[in-house]
């Protein structure tokens, strides 16, 4: 009766685990970073951008997110209502005004994320968050983190997140929308481009380069970034520099700098002393998000608008 | 009288019993007063009163007739000089330039130095026998010649008295000896001399008159042969001691070891 | 002292300026600097004019004051490690500052007020602390309580920074770590205003200082009303810092390195190291503003780091100099 099958179980159950772990092995070293379950294994895992795995058994249906880039991203991608925890930032779309507030999100409090009894954790890539995470893991908390600082982020992190709310078609849809829209909001690199000053802080002068996604946001749009010599994604410079560089439009955001345009050493440059100013509003200028196509036809717009 | 405490009680905060009690104390020009006395027993309260340092509760403090407190600080210094014990130099001037700090009395913060003040620097290294050291850093003299820097640099101030606290400390006989020598002539050549000291001997030797303190009080006060007598001596000092005789009168103290007795010594009592 | 020595600094003063005006984010020749300084209408006028000569002169101001408050304060301490933060002033000045920018407070002049009166108000904190002692003005309890306010203050600053969510907060490091990249005539002719005052007693009573190194008695005793002239340096050093500190946030290393350097080539007396002080001071920082300004062209790395970068060598060196 037992016959061949109980004849070398532990041969059996030998085998059974090498093939498993080849099948395993093959399909993680075939993708960079992430793929996708096997319908209905109840198996979820992705690799975050800080290089650690993350496990879950069941498509996250609380999740906290201390990004908010992530919020939005969730929302877009359809998993807006398995949110549970947002930071203050968190203040697009109007619907995460709902979710309950953790606060900043800079030095997260534990005991309010754990409040919330999340199945997932989004957090910002940083050394500080590395501690954060590590402890939400240790507390048997799935912890993601994620790099949210350039336009190329906007479709890898949404991916992400389909895999672990299990929306990988509203992923898929809300990349390929954004690969779409981007591709049309971009204008062509030829012909005359306005020459834009990012300042975002004026005690002391603080202007962005070729690391923010803002400077990609301007380049886009058919601006070019009065520092796009300058690596970093910010740096301090003389007002000397800018204006011997003669900008012709400021680009300022809200919170940026805006008295100091009567202060007399500012005259010195040109766009300042007629107030060419191309004064932005809207979250979708703080960070990379499915916003980005239509914050930059808004720029082109506004370019246009200044060129007359 | 360039110098005078009538009947001073000096009490610090915080103790019970005075440092002073009603003291006196005169000194003149051509005048060596030497202030000798057991460790604690008021000798640098009673300079510091002198020189208005410590407010007194009682009695009164004159410098050259006038009461300490009325004194501005820039005219005391023209009138006063002090040499105090110890003095640590940060940096590093030469004996010239620190010796021309003691025209600050005259020149104030801000005229320049004429050929007054450089006169008188020039007087007071000749007085001190330091003309030649007159170039070199203050950091390279020994203590000795340091002692004379310092002096020179009081004597800069032309003052009419002069003030020396425990000059001797730490020096050796010849640096003693050339110390005293030098004041007792600076004396002689008219300024008032007053001494803190602990040397008795010296102290005899080249004073005038001695005060002995006790306790904060004055015990007795007189020349050098009046005070320093065997009897009072080993009271206030708590020691048996014989004095001699040197050949020049000046009384010279010498402590007893144990078991030495006066009676089997062949010298006076 | 010598003609020699007096010439070659002179020569030292004009050719910082000289290069502090020809250097910057855009590469000037000499020639285009002096038309720009003497012809309105020459191409790199507006720049020379309205930017780098203010900026050169106020380097200047600041370092020669800077450094003149570290010699005042060297002697009055009786320790050649003295500087003018020392007192607890930088920290002060930054809890002001940050207090300002955490309040939203409005005007462009909030900052550097509120810097100013956060430097003054340790100032005083340091006073006030060192009368419980019942000695006023003693140099270790000085220095023991302008350590103990300047972590205090520095907590508080902290503190309010992590706690504060008004936008740039955390901008304020930046403004506190030192430059000179929004210099301007006007604030020039502000710091002007306010150390003429406090230069000017200092010098005046240089020859006080060289008494007051000497200790309290002995200054005394040779005729300085000694209580009368540390609460003056005392005073005047913490005003010009705190007025430096507004005008250009903390820049360090100053006041502790040049008058060292001063001293090893010339006499220490204060009535003539007290002007060379002034100038070598200048020197110092317009040299370092134009490192800052040119290292990261087009960025700006601020002065207080050069300072520090530069100082620390330099005094290391001084050091051994001295030691040997």
């Amino acid at each position: 009766m037992g016959g061949i099958i109980y004849q070398t179980p532990t041969l059996q159950r030998g085998l059974r685990a090498l093939l498993t772990s080849t099948l395993l092995g093959v399909s993680l070293a075939g993708s960079a970073c992430h793929e996708r379950p096997r319908e209905g294994s109840g198996r979820i895992w992705v690799v975050d951008d800080a290089g650690d795995t993350v496990r879950l058994q069941a498509p996250a249906r609380r999740v906290v997110s201390l990004i908010p880039a992530t919020t939005e991203l969730l929302f877009a991608i359809g998993a807006g209502a398995s949110l549970v925890g947002r930071t203050s930032y968190c203040d697009y779309p109007p619907a995460a005004k709902a979710v309950p507030d953790l606060g900043d999100g800079i030095k997260p409090s534990i005991e309010a994320v754990l409040a919330q009894r999340p199945d997932l954790v989004t957090l910002y890539n940083s050394g500080q968050n590395a501690a954060v995470a590590g402890r939400l893991r240790e507390l048997g908390i799935p912890t993601l983190r994620v790099n949210t600082d350039a336009l190329s982020d906007v479709d890898r992190v949404a991916r992400i997140l389909g895999t672990v709310t299990g929306r990988q078609r509203g992923a898929d849809s809300v990349a390929a929308a954004f690969d779409t829209a981007l591709a049309a909001a971009t204008r062509p690199a030829k012909g005359p481009r306005p020459r834009i000053l990012l300042l975002v802080w004026e005690q002391p002068p603080m202007t962005i380069g070729r690391g923010s996604f803002l400077h990609e946001l301007v380049e886009r749009a058919g601006g070019e970034n009065l520092f796009a010599d300058v690596a970093a994604s910010s740096g301090v410079v003389s007002i000397e520099a800018v204006a011997a560089r003669d900008p012709d439009l400021i680009f300022t955001t809200n919170e940026g700098p805006s008295a100091f345009a009567t202060r007399p050493e500012w005259q010195v440059v040109p766009a300042i002393r007629e107030h060419r100013f191309l004064r932005v509003s809207g979250s979708e200028f703080n960070r990379p998000s499915p916003r980005a196509p239509a914050a930059i036809r808004e720029l082109t717009a506004r370019m246009e608008a200044a060129r007359r | 009288m360039i110098l005078e405490a009538k009947a001073i009680t000096v009490r610090y905060r915080r103790h019970a019993s005075a440092a002073l009690e009603a003291v006196s104390c005169q000194v003149t020009g051509s005048e060596l007063v030497a202030v000798v006395g057991p460790n604690g027993s008021g000798k640098t309260t009673l300079v510091r009163a002198l020189l208005g340092l410590v407010p007194v509760e009682r009695g009164s403090v004159l410098i050259d007739d006038r009461p300490v407190g009325q004194w501005p600080r820039r005219l005391l210094a023209q009138v006063v000089g002090v040499v105090g014990q110890q003095e640590e130099a940060v940096f590093p001037l030469s004996v010239a330039e620190t010796v021309m700090l003691g025209r600050y009395a005259r020149l104030g913060p801000l005229a320049r130095p004429g050929p007054e003040d450089r006169g008188a620097v020039q007087r007071a290294l000749e007085r001190c026998d330091i003309l030649d050291l007159a170039e070199r850093s203050i950091d390279s003299l020994s203590g000795g010649e340091w002692k004379r820097v310092r002096v020179a640099r009081a004597l800069a101030q032309e003052p009419r008295a002069l003030v020396l606290d425990e000059p001797t400390a730490s020096l050796d006989v010849r640096h003693e000896m050339e110390l005293f020598e030098l004041f007792r002539q600076l004396v002689d050549g008219g300024l008032a001399g007053l001494v803190i000291t602990h040397h008795l001997n010296l102290a005899a030797r080249f004073a005038h008159r001695i005060i002995l303190l006790d306790r904060g009080a004055v015990v007795a006060v007189g020349t050098p042969a009046e005070v320093l007598r065997r009897e009072i001596v080993s009271r206030v000092f708590e020691w048996p001691v014989a004095v001699m005789k040197w050949f020049d009168g000046a009384p010279q103290v010498v402590p007893l070891r144990a078991g030495e007795e006066t009676s089997t010594l062949g010298g006076p009592q | 002292m010598s003609g020699a020595r007096l010439a070659l600094l002179g020569a030292t003063v004009i050719a910082c300026i000289t290069l502090g005006l020809s250097a910057g984010a855009v590469p000037l020749p000499l020639r285009e600097v002096w038309a720009g300084l003497w012809h309105a209408d020459a191409g790199a006028a507006a720049i020379v004019r309205d930017l780098r000569a203010p900026r050169v002169i106020l380097a200047f101001l600041v370092g020669g004051s800077l450094a003149i408050c570290g010699a005042a304060l060297q002697a009055m301490i009786r320790n050649p490690l003295a500087e003018p933060y020392l007192l607890g002033l930088s920290s002060g000045a930054g809890l002001g500052a940050v207090i300002a920018i955490a309040s939203r407070a409005a005007g462009a002049w909030a900052v550097p007020l509120a810097a100013f009166a956060g430097a003054l108000g340790a100032v005083a904190l340091v006073y006030r602390l060192s009368l419980v002692s019942g000695r006023r003005l003693d140099p270790h309890v000085l220095l023991l309580s302008g350590v103990v306010v300047g972590s205090f203050a520095g907590a508080l600053m902290s503190a309010i920074m992590v706690l504060s969510d008004a936008p740039g907060v955390r901008n304020a490091f930046l403004w506190l770590l030192g430059g000179f990249g929004t210099a301007s005539w006007r604030a020039l002719a502000v710091f002007t205003a306010y150390a003429a005052i406090p230069l000017a007693l200092l010098l005046y009573h240089a020859r006080s200082l060289d008494l007051i190194a000497l200790g309290d008695e002995p200054a005394h005793h040779l005729g300085a009303d000694v209580d009368r002239i540390r609460r003056l340096v005392y005073l005047c050093t913490a005003l010009l810092t705190a007025a430096s500190v507004a005008t250009c946030g903390i820049i360090g290393f100053v006041g502790l390195v040049v008058p060292h350097a001063v001293r090893t080539m010339f006499r220490p007396l204060h009535r003539s190291l007290l002007p060379l002080v002034f100038l070598m001071g200048g020197c110092f920082l317009v040299l370092a503003d134009v490192v800052s300004r040119t290292a990261v062209r087009p960025l700006e790395l601020p002065v207080g780091v050069i300072t520090a970068l530069i100082g620390v060598p330099l005094f290391a060196l001084l050091l051994r100099r001295t030691l040997a």
